[in-house]
């Protein structure tokens, strides 16, 4: 209590100092929410001799419209608050009595009533994505760094409530993180590890961030905020925040940047119902897929672990047949037919159905990459046929279409495409009922690790938006230390920004980038009725070989779950293989 | 007087002569070697050039496990050693070399299968037309591996 005052005092000095002198500054600086807060907390000791007719008249000197009233209910909650946290004993928020805690004075109002909620009610977690509510730490007496931020605001844009209280609290749940001063790499301030990450000792470490880690934060902040306001369908709100974010991301370089700024515009997409078109060129889309083939290793991880997991079913075959959900330019099939060619017993009679999008212009694309792959196949000394097949979703696939021969072995590949089967009902049990049919000796799939398809917007948002910050951490990375950009990384962000637009900005059928965890896809699998099968140590050395041959590659790991490979990201796995076969008593 | 008339009757070794001896030793050079021994005369320019089995030899004198007897047409078809080894196996070899620190290091059947799969697909790319907003023939899918490493 009396800590907490006497800092009031000192700090409530201070920032009144600070405000009144920065009211003469031409360029606007702002005082934060916080400082008044603190200076009407002050007021309140004092005695209330600034309330007139409600409006705090010291702030409204300022120009904030501010209720003394509201500042003194929030100072009352502190008090409230200090003296339950004092006599906590429960499990879980007992270290809150014991080990020193400080307050982060960005966000007072909703935080408090987070607590005071949290600590009313029983302490579970109520549906936190973001594990441990645990305390900020930012020690008062170093708190001037923090307050030489010189950026401008629109009041009502501060993802608070101190400053405007009729934003809704509950908007501030990302306000509780663990600042820990390990934050990675700068360009992408962490969003909450694993909550083994965090602990208790961490959290009462006193920690001061820099402007440009406070500036990301509070941009990501500011994505949360937007994404809860489009949730909510308060889209005036969602509207200043978007414009926000605009703002706070020019002052981040790199990866967050980019990364917040396309997440910023398939917000704006959604707020104002500018759907993407759709019938863009498949063939623009195509090299698009090429550049981030060319500049990232994840497509080649895919490659060439489902092109192992299929050689090896076809082991002993003489006749086999590939069926490619997403030809595009094919590039994973010219290793493969390699592969066979050098195949111990001498090369397979090979066939390869490729399946893809109808093109806009009539041209037959699927033909022409068969084509090139025939010609290579010719060269090297196997023998080849191609087939393509167009259609618009792979659930109008019927077994007949895809003409198996008896006698040949048959491969389903699917790189990035089964996702897709997940915008209509019913669609991928059709699919996979489809696959089935056929009896592959082997279904290779590959898909991104996250889960991108959760019913609540709010959720998909912020899985999203760690996703795709980890992706473009990778190509970052990976392209550190060339400047100008490539083009290459150019249009590989370009391709995932595609994708970001599509799960923010989308819905119903539009939204076709459904990503599911690998785990989610075991489950459908396997009550498909499909077995594992798992990649060999082949598949991992490989994967792990052709990483290490990637420049700047050293944040790239190979993992191995339960016989599926999985490649990602420093700690965040992004891209998952998986194989599958039906088990033998149904064939 | 005897002596210089046996001198000169002796014949005199001139190893651009000896072809089959020239290429032997030539064999054992290492890549950038071979580069400068390329600059030493038009003959051993054009041999350089032109005799793959050097390259063959280079590419894969530190193989541990013997190669099948499979891999020499499919390479020679994909565009013959002297491309495997300037596209694939030399810069593959640097970027483990530095990442493990060892020079000389035997190669095992998955470096060799990595380095053909990735031959393969980059004459794959070769054949032209392979998407490219600019429409560059040139060996793209392998750029990564001639970026500069980060220091």
């Amino acid at each position: 209590m009396k800590r907490n005052h006497k800092a009031t005092l000192e700090f409530g000095g201070g920032g009144s100092g600070y405000g009144v002198g920065g009211s003469g500054n031409s360029s606007s600086v702002v005082v934060k929410g916080e400082c008044s807060t603190m200076s009407s907390a002050k007021a309140k000791m004092w005695g209330e001799e600034h309330e007139a007719g409600g409006m705090d008249e010291l702030l409204g000197a300022l120009g904030y419209k501010v209720r003394s009233s509201d500042m003194a209910d929030v100072a009352q909650k502190l008090e409230e608050l200090e003296m339950v946290m004092g006599t906590a004993q429960e499990d879980g928020i007992s270290h809150l009595a014991c080990d020193t805690v400080h307050y982060d004075p960005t966000d007072l109002y909703g935080w408090v009533q987070r607590m005071l909620t949290e600590l009313n009610n029983s302490p579970n977690d109520p549906t936190e994505f973001f594990g441990n509510h645990q305390i900020p730490n930012i020690d008062f007496e170093n708190q001037s760094p923090v307050f030489n931020d010189d950026s401008e605001y629109d009041l009502r844009a501060i993802p608070g409530m101190a400053a405007y209280p009729q934003i809704e609290p509950d908007s501030e749940s990302s306000q509780k993180r663990v600042r820990s001063s390990s934050v990675g790499s700068d360009s992408i301030p962490v969003l909450p590890p694993s909550p083994s990450a965090s602990n208790v000792s961490e959290s009462t470490r006193p920690v001061v961030l820099d402007d440009s880690q406070e500036a990301g934060v509070r941009l990501v902040h500011t994505l949360m905020a937007c994404a809860e306001a489009v949730q909510q369908n308060n889209l005036k709100l969602a509207d200043a925040l978007v414009k926000h974010v605009g703002v706070l991301a020019t002052s981040q370089a790199g990866a967050m940047r980019k990364v917040a700024t396309y997440f910023a515009q398939a917000l704006a997409r959604r707020i104002y119902r500018i759907y993407p078109d759709e019938a863009l060129d498949s063939s623009f889309s195509d090299m698009l897929h090429m550049h981030f083939y060319e500049s990232s290793p994840y497509l080649k991880f895919a490659h060439f672990t489902a092109n192992q997991a299929i050689l090896e079913a076809f082991a002993t075959a003489n006749r086999v047949h590939v069926i490619d959900f997403g030809l595009k330019q094919g590039m994973q099939w010219p290793a493969l037919i390699q592969a066979l060619a050098l195949r111990s017993g001498g090369p397979p009679k090979f066939r390869l159905t490729g399946i893809g999008p109808p093109q806009p212009d009539n041209t037959d694309a699927l033909q022409q990459v068969g084509w090139k792959l025939a010609q290579l196949a010719e060269t090297i000394g196997v023998q080849f046929e191609f087939r393509g097949y167009v259609c618009n979703s792979l659930a109008d696939l019927d077994p007949t279409h895809l003409e198996t021969r008896p006698g040949e072995a048959v491969a389903v590949n699917s790189v990035l495409e089964l996702h897709r089967t997940l915008a209509r009902p019913g669609a991928v049990e059709k699919v996979l009922s489809t696959i089935k049919a056929i009896k592959p000796q082997i279904v290779t799939i590959v898909e991104q690790e996250a889960n991108h398809n959760g019913l609540v917007f709010l959720d998909r948002f912020s899985e999203a938006l760690h996703y795709y910050s980890s992706l473009f951490d990778s190509l970052e990375g990976s392209a550190a230390g060339l400047t100008p950009p490539s083009q290459d990384l150019i249009m590989s962000e370009l391709y995932l920004g595609r994708q970001i637009c599509n799960v923010v900005a989308c819905e119903e059928s539009e939204r076709v980038e459904r990503h599911e965890t690998l785990a989610q896809w075991r489950t459908r699998m396997v009550s498909a009725g499909f077995d594992p099968v798992r990649l060999g140590s082949n598949a991992f050395k490989q994967a792990s070989m052709l990483l290490a041959l990637f420049a700047g590659g050293e944040g790239y790991r190979v993992e191995e779950s339960n016989g599926c490979l999985m490649l990602g990201w420093h700690t965040r796995p992004l891209i998952a293989t998986s194989a599958w076969k039906i088990p033998a008593t149904e064939s | 007087m005897v002596q210089l008339e046996e001198q000169e009757k002796r014949p005199k070794f001139f190893i651009n002569d000896q072809l089959d001896i020239l290429i032997e030793i030539l064999k054992r050079l290492d890549g950038p070697s071979l580069g400068v021994a390329a600059c030493v005369c038009r003959l051993w320019c054009t041999l350089i050039q032109n005799d793959d089995s050097l390259w063959e030899h280079l590419c894969f004198r530190h193989v541990s496990v013997p190669l099948p007897p499979s891999v020499r047409p499919v390479v020679v078809a994909l565009g013959g050693y002297k491309r495997l080894y300037m596209g694939c196996v030399r810069p593959v070899l640097s970027r483990l070399a530095d990442s493990e620190r060892v020079r000389k290091r035997v190669w095992t059947r998955h470096e060799v299968e990595l380095s053909l799969s990735l031959f393969c697909i980059d004459s794959y790319e070769r054949l032209g037309g392979s998407g490219r907003l600019n429409g560059d023939a040139s060996a793209s899918s392998l750029m990564f591996l001639c970026k500069p490493v980060n220091v």
